[in-house]
C-alpha cells in the first residue's frame, strides 16, 4: 500500500490524502465513498474492509471506512452534516460492509442509501424509543433514555 | 424464485441477504419484525435444504463503546475484557495497544513476551474449546470431555500466571500487570509440552475417526470468492488458503522475533478448520516454549501519565477466532472520547450464512460451530419450510440429536 496509490485515487474521486503513523487517509465527499471504496478493495492484493467507524465531531459525523493489508490501514473518510445523516452504501461493490453501515445507522444514526438492513433494528434492542437520538451521539443523554423507557 | 404472490416468496440482495415475506407480497426486512421468539437465525428450507438464513444479532448488545466514554482509560481495560469470555486477553491486549500508540511510551521487551505467553496461551484454550464442542455438536461426548479436561491445563496457567482462568486482567496500559511466578518458567516448557502431545493424538483420533470425518469432510465449504467478497478473517479465512495472520503481516507485542507460522488448508471445509485449528493450538505450545526460552530480563512495564494524548488509533489483533479491531480517539483527557470494536465474529457472520446454505437441518450444528461463534447462537433456531409454508422451531440439544440420529441412520443403524 503506498501514499502514491491512494494519492492516485484521490485525483480520480477529488479527495485530499492525509497520512499518520499507522493510516493513510483519503477524505472525499459523501457522494464519492462507493467509488474510492471499490477503488480501494480493488488495489493488488486483498484489501481486507476491517470495519466503519463513526465519529460525532458536533455538527458533523465523520464515517471513516477502514481498510488493511499488510502494516498500513487505508482509510476512507468523509463528513456528514448531522442534520442530513446520509451517505450511499458500499455494499454493491464491498458487500462485507452490510453489517457495519447497519451498526453505524443503529448506533449514530447515519442512514445508508441501497443497504437492505436499513429498516428495523440491527442491534439496537427494539425497545430503544424511536425519538430518541441514536445512542452515540453526544447529544443522546443515557438519564433521559431511561426517562422514555419509564425506568425509573 | 417463486412467481406466486399467495405464498412465500424472496428477493435476493449483494451480501446474500434478503427480505422476506411469509404472509404476503409485503417484504418486512430481513431482521426481526415478525419472529415471536428470540432466535438467532432463522433457517429457510425448501425441502430438506436451506437456502438462506436470516442472522439475528444484538441480544447481548450492553453498549459497552458508550460506557467506555464514561471510564478512565484504566478502568476500561476492565471493561472490555469482559467483552468476550474466551478471547477476554485479545480484547484488553488490542485496546491497551491501541491507547499506548497515542504515547510516546515505549513497552519494555519483557512485559511484550510476557504478553506474548498468555496471548498464545489464551489462543489455545479457545481452540480447545472449539475441539471440545465440535465433538460435542457431532455427537462425540467423550472427545469433548477429554479435550476439556487437557484445556485445563492451560486454564491453570492462565491463572497461576494472571490470577484468572477468564477476566486475567493482566494487559495494562504499559505493559503487564505482574511478572511471571518463581519458577513459572519451567512450568510453561513441561505444561506445553504435554499439551502438545495430546493434540498429536487429538489429530489421529479426529482424521481417522469416520463417524466423525463423515459429518466434517466436505460439511461448510467456502472458497476464496467468498471470503474476499465477505472480509472474512481467521481460521475461516485461512481454510481457504489465504495466508493472511496479523501476527506475522503486521507484528504487534513479541512477534517480530518469535515468530508463528500461518496454517492455511485449501479445503474450505469443517475438516480443514479441524486441521487448522489443531496446528495453531501445537504452534502456539512452540512459540510458548520460544517466547520462555528467549525472554528477557527487565521491567515488564512503564508507568504512564493518565491523561493520554490527544490523537486517534488502530489497532488490530489475531485473536483465536480472528481479526479483533480497535478504534481508539482521545481528546487529551482522562476518558476516551471513542472506542470502537469489531469483534472478529462479528466480520464471520455473513461467511457462516453462506457455509450453511446448501446443508440440511442435521448438519446445521457441526456447521455453525464451524464458524467459532461467540454467542449461544444454537439456544433456538428458527426453521421456514417454504414450500411446506410451515414455520417453527427447534432448541440446541434437540437439534444435536437430529443430527446425531441422521446420521445413526445413514450408516445403516435402525
Amino acid at each position: 500500500m503506498s501514499v502514491e496509490s491512494m494519492q492516485a485515487i484521490g485525483v480520480e474521486t477529488g479527495g485530499t490524502v492525509t497520512t499518520s503513523k499507522k493510516a493513510i487517509v483519503l477524505n472525499v465527499s459523501r457522494e464519492k465513498v462507493p467509488e474510492a471504496c471499490a477503488k480501494v478493495a480493488a488495489m493488488p492484493g486483498f484489501y481486507h474492509l476491517s470495519t466503519i467507524t463513526a465519529l460525532d465531531l458536533g455538527e458533523q459525523i465523520a464515517v471513516m471506512y477502514h481498510f488493511w493489508k499488510g502494516k498500513t490501514f487505508a482509510v476512507v473518510k468523509t463528513l456528514v452534516p448531522k442534520s442530513d445523516a446520509r451517505i450511499p452504501s458500499i455494499t454493491p461493490a464491498v458487500p462485507a460492509a452490510v453489517f457495519y453501515e447497519a451498526e453505524v445507522k443503529d448506533l449514530m444514526g447515519v442512514f445508508f442509501d441501497g443497504n437492505p438492513y436499513m429498516k428495523g433494528r440491527f442491534v439496537l434492542p427494539d425497545e430503544y424509543p424511536t425519538d430518541a437520538p441514536a445512542p452515540l451521539r453526544k447529544e443522546a443523554d443515557p438519564a433521559k433514555i431511561r426517562k422514555m423507557l419509564k425506568l425509573e | 424464485m417463486s412467481d406466486n404472490t399467495e405464498g412465500p416468496h424472496y428477493t435476493e440482495s449483494s451480501a446474500g441477504l434478503m427480505e422476506y415475506s411469509a404472509e404476503s407480497a409485503m417484504p418486512f426486512g430481513p431482521v426481526h419484525p415478525s419472529l415471536k421468539e428470540p432466535e438467532y437465525f432463522k433457517l429457510i428450507l425448501e425441502g430438506e435444504r436451506i437456502v438462506q438464513v436470516m442472522p439475528r444479532i444484538g441480544y447481548v448488545h450492553r453498549g459497552i463503546e458508550r460506557a467506555a466514554q464514561d471510564r478512565t482509560w484504566v478502568k476500561n481495560v476492565y471493561l472490555v475484557e469482559r467483552i468476550c469470555g474466551i478471547c477476554s486477553f485479545s480484547h484488553s491486549l488490542a485496546y491497551t495497544q491501541g491507547v499506548e500508540n497515542l504515547t510516546p511510551f515505549e513497552i519494555p521487551k519483557r512485559g511484550k513476551y510476557l504478553r506474548t505467553v498468555v496471548h498464545e496461551l489464551e489462543r489455545i484454550h479457545s481452540h480447545l474449546l472449539w475441539l471440545g464442542l465440535i465433538g460435542h455438536w457431532a455427537g462425540f461426548d467423550t472427545l469433548f470431555m477429554w479435550i476439556w479436561k487437557d484445556r485445563e491445563h492451560s486454564l491453570d496457567l492462565l491463572e497461576a500466571i494472571t490470577g484468572n482462568r477468564v477476566n486475567k486482567s493482566y494487559s495494562t496500559i504499559g505493559g503487564v500487570r505482574k511478572d511471571l511466578p518463581d519458577g513459572m518458567a519451567e512450568k510453561l516448557k513441561t505444561e506445553a509440552g504435554f499439551i502438545e502431545k495430546r493434540l498429536d493424538y487429538y489429530e489421529g483420533l479426529m482424521s481417522s475417526e469416520e463417524t466423525f470425518t463423515i459429518r466434517t469432510r466436505g460439511m461448510g465449504r467456502i472458497n476464496q470468492e467468498v471470503t474476499r467478497r465477505l472480509s472474512t478473517v481467521g481460521p475461516l479465512l485461512r481454510c481457504t488458503g489465504i495466508s493472511r495472520d496479523i501476527r506475522v503481516e503486521d507484528p504487534y507485542a513479541a512477534y517480530d522475533e518469535v515468530i508463528p507460522e500461518v496454517m492455511t488448508s485449501n479445503d474450505g471445509d469443517i475438516a480443514s478448520l479441524v486441521t487448522i485449528r489443531l496446528d495453531e493450538a501445537r504452534d502456539s505450545c512452540r512459540m510458548i516454549k520460544e517466547a520462555v526460552d528467549k525472554m528477557p530480563s527487565g521491567d515488564f512495564k512503564v508507568n504512564i501519565p493518565r491523561a493520554i494524548p490527544a490523537g486517534e488509533s488502530m489497532f488490530h489483533v489475531e485473536a483465536p477466532r480472528g481479526e479483533l479491531f480497535y478504534y481508539v480517539k482521545s481528546a487529551g483527557g482522562s476518558t476516551p472520547e471513542r472506542v470502537k470494536i469489531r469483534t472478529s465474529t462479528m466480520a464471520n457472520i455473513l461467511t457462516g450464512v453462506e457455509m450453511l446454505k446448501g446443508h440440511t437441518l442435521a448438519d446445521v450444528p457441526v456447521v455453525l460451530t464451524g464458524m467459532d461463534p461467540c454467542f449461544g447462537c444454537m439456544d433456538r433456531v428458527a426453521v421456514l419450510e417454504v414450500d411446506k409454508g410451515k414455520e417453527w422451531s427447534i432448541g440446541g440439544e434437540a437439534l444435536r440429536r437430529y443430527g446425531i440420529d441422521y446420521y445413526s441412520k445413514r450408516r445403516g443403524n435402525k
